[in-house]
């Protein structure tokens, strides 16, 4: 056992076991200041955890219900691919002023780049329910609100990311095109858009799979969908119920993540 | 000129992505009721903005009194908490659930030890990275208020459960993907199963593990709030509470004190990946 220590490789872990060591101590640090008594069951807590799991026999399959189950899950289908569609223009023209790519001077780059990548961070740091939260309280509690609340900061993640792809481009075919004397935005249509494009693809329909779980959970400012079902059927504790949403939520998850990899690993061909 | 590769299916998935956007536009658009929608939307947003930084209130805004600041801090330090206790109920047992699974796939070839039961465990922990990974935090949180008390353990719990089945997959991802030459040569040349984990598998795994864990952690902190609005503790229950008395000049506050949190785990995470590499 000593020689496997001896012979592990420490000059390549050594600032991994560093940052390992941070975490953990933060980690240990919150489980002590924490109040564990909380974690106690409260009173008909400990009955809740079986009758929760014992829904899972009790699945309601009836014909009604699997039609509610299904037109939640359209629901939340439809705002998804409504919000990704705004988001993904965002990201485009975003991540375009972003990158700096289309500024011709250095001034304007300097200005466009630090500046919309600050605004985007901001928008980027707060969550989209809290965005939901907000925009419904000015446009009312409507699905183009949540379309919305979605599609903001969506947009922001992906035109950083945009951004990013766009200026991390191998350098050598734009060098070629500029020696061509092609202009900033020549090189950004026949350069840097086709190589970044398959990253651009991967990374939006990614970010599409994650909107589909957002999207899930606009039942926060009570908006229609497959969250509000759950959120529902467990107020009225009929778990059979939520069960049966939440293997559809899965189901609608996992169908989204398999095209998506199938979307990707052609990309990558 | 740089041309794009595409293939069939490529094409075909993009005529049914913009397809089922056009459908679903059209569904939302008839479906939802405009006339709630406010006319004038710019100056209801700027009506709106002026409240949370407490214009006409008749009395001193929130964002002017020292009191208001250092309550947020406090509510902030609950919120971190919260996150980092999510982030490492997540990857702790993912980690461990990740030495089996690693085992299974890394051994499969090699020896031909992938017994039932190790087949049996394999599928057992994929399956259940699927089920906690596509189960948003906030309908965790929905489901264990009924069991718990609500508090920073329930809301850490929720948000860990999800990130439990996030880093599984991201992780188990890395190991399929894995190089196995490393792997095999380690074999050939007699290293017993431990030592192909610690020299073979642990080198290349662990980075990733460290590069997802942190940026996780920046997701989590950014759904605290919304996990503490539901498990109510943190800036979470304070913000709920602030929104539904219709202070929003405390609004405004606390929504500041999220920024520069989420700025700030940002910032460290940034540091901690620099350190990492």
């Amino acid at each position: 056992m000593i020689r496997i220590w001896q012979r592990f490789d420490v000059s390549l872990l050594k600032g991994k076991s560093a940052t390992i060591l941070i975490l953990m101590v933060m980690f240990f640090v919150c489980l002590i200041s924490v109040d564990w008594s909380e974690l106690s069951p409260h009173g008909g807590g400990r009955s809740s955890i079986w009758t929760i799991l014992s829904g899972f026999t009790t699945l309601d399959l009836s014909r009604e219900f699997m039609l509610i189950a299904l037109e939640s899950t359209w629901i939340t289908v439809t705002y998804s691919f409504c919000a990704i569609s705004i988001a993904l223009v965002i990201g485009i023209i975003g991540g375009l002023l972003a990158s700096g790519t289309i500024f011709e001077s250095w001034l304007g780059k300097l200005a466009g780049v630090v500046g919309f990548r600050v605004v985007l961070a901001l928008i980027r740091s707060i969550h989209e329910l809290i965005w939901a939260w907000f925009i419904a309280i000015v446009l009312g509690f409507t699905p183009i609100s949540g379309v919305i609340a979605l599609a903001i900061p969506y947009g922001a993640i992906i035109a950083r990311v945009f951004a990013d792809f766009l200026n991390d481009v191998p350098e050598a075919p734009l060098r070629s095109l500029r020696s061509s004397g092609a202009g900033p935005i020549k090189i950004l249509i026949y350069g840097r858009i086709p190589l970044a494009s398959r990253d651009m693809v991967s990374y939006g329909f990614y970010r599409f799979e994650c909107c589909v779980r957002s999207a899930a959970v606009l039942s926060f400012i009570g908006l229609p969908g497959i969250g509000y079902q759950i959120a529902v059927s467990l107020e009225d504790l009929n778990f059979g119920q939520v069960w049966t949403l939440l293997l559809f939520l899965v189901g609608l998850v996992v169908s989204v993540d398999y095209w998506g990899s199938r979307v990707r690993r052609n990309m990558m061909e | 000129m740089i041309k794009v590769k595409t293939n069939s299916f490529l094409r075909v998935s993009f005529v049914i992505f913009l397809a089922l956007c056009g459908l679903s536009w059209v569904y939302l658009m008839s479906t939802a009721h405009m006339s709630v929608v406010n006319d004038d939307i710019f100056a209801s947003s700027f009506e709106f903005v002026g409240k949370l930084v407490g214009k006409g209130l008749g009395r001193d805004a929130a964002g002017l009194s020292w009191e208001s600041w250092s309550r947020a801090f406090f509510l902030g330090l609950t919120t971190v908490k919260m996150s980092i206790l999510a982030i490492g109920l997540a990857s702790l047992p993912c980690l461990l659930m990740l030495t089996p699974a690693t085992r299974t796939l890394v051994f499969e070839n090699v020896e031909g030890v992938r017994s039932l039961i190790n087949k049996f465990f394999f599928y057992l922990f994929k399956g259940l990275f699927t089920l906690t990974r596509s189960i948003p935090e906030v309908i965790w949180a929905m489901i264990i208020i009924l069991i718990l008390r609500p508090g920073i353990l329930t809301g850490a719990l929720a948000l860990a459960i999800h990130n439990f089945g996030v880093l599984g997959r991201l992780s188990s991802e890395v190991v399929e993907n894995m190089d196995e030459g490393p792997v095999r040569s380690l074999r050939s040349s007699g290293a017993s199963s431990i030592q192909v984990l610690f020299y073979g598998v642990m080198p290349e795994v662990l980075p990733k593990f460290l590069t997802y864990v942190l940026y996780r952690w920046e997701v989590i902190i950014r759904t605290t709030v919304v996990v503490g609005v539901l498990a109510a503790d943190g800036l979470g229950r304070e913000f709920r509470l602030s929104m539904s008395w219709f202070h929003y000049d405390d609004v405004g506050v606390l929504i500041m004190a999220y920024i520069i949190l989420v700025l700030t785990v940002d910032a460290v995470s940034a540091a901690l990946r620099r350190l990492s590499n």
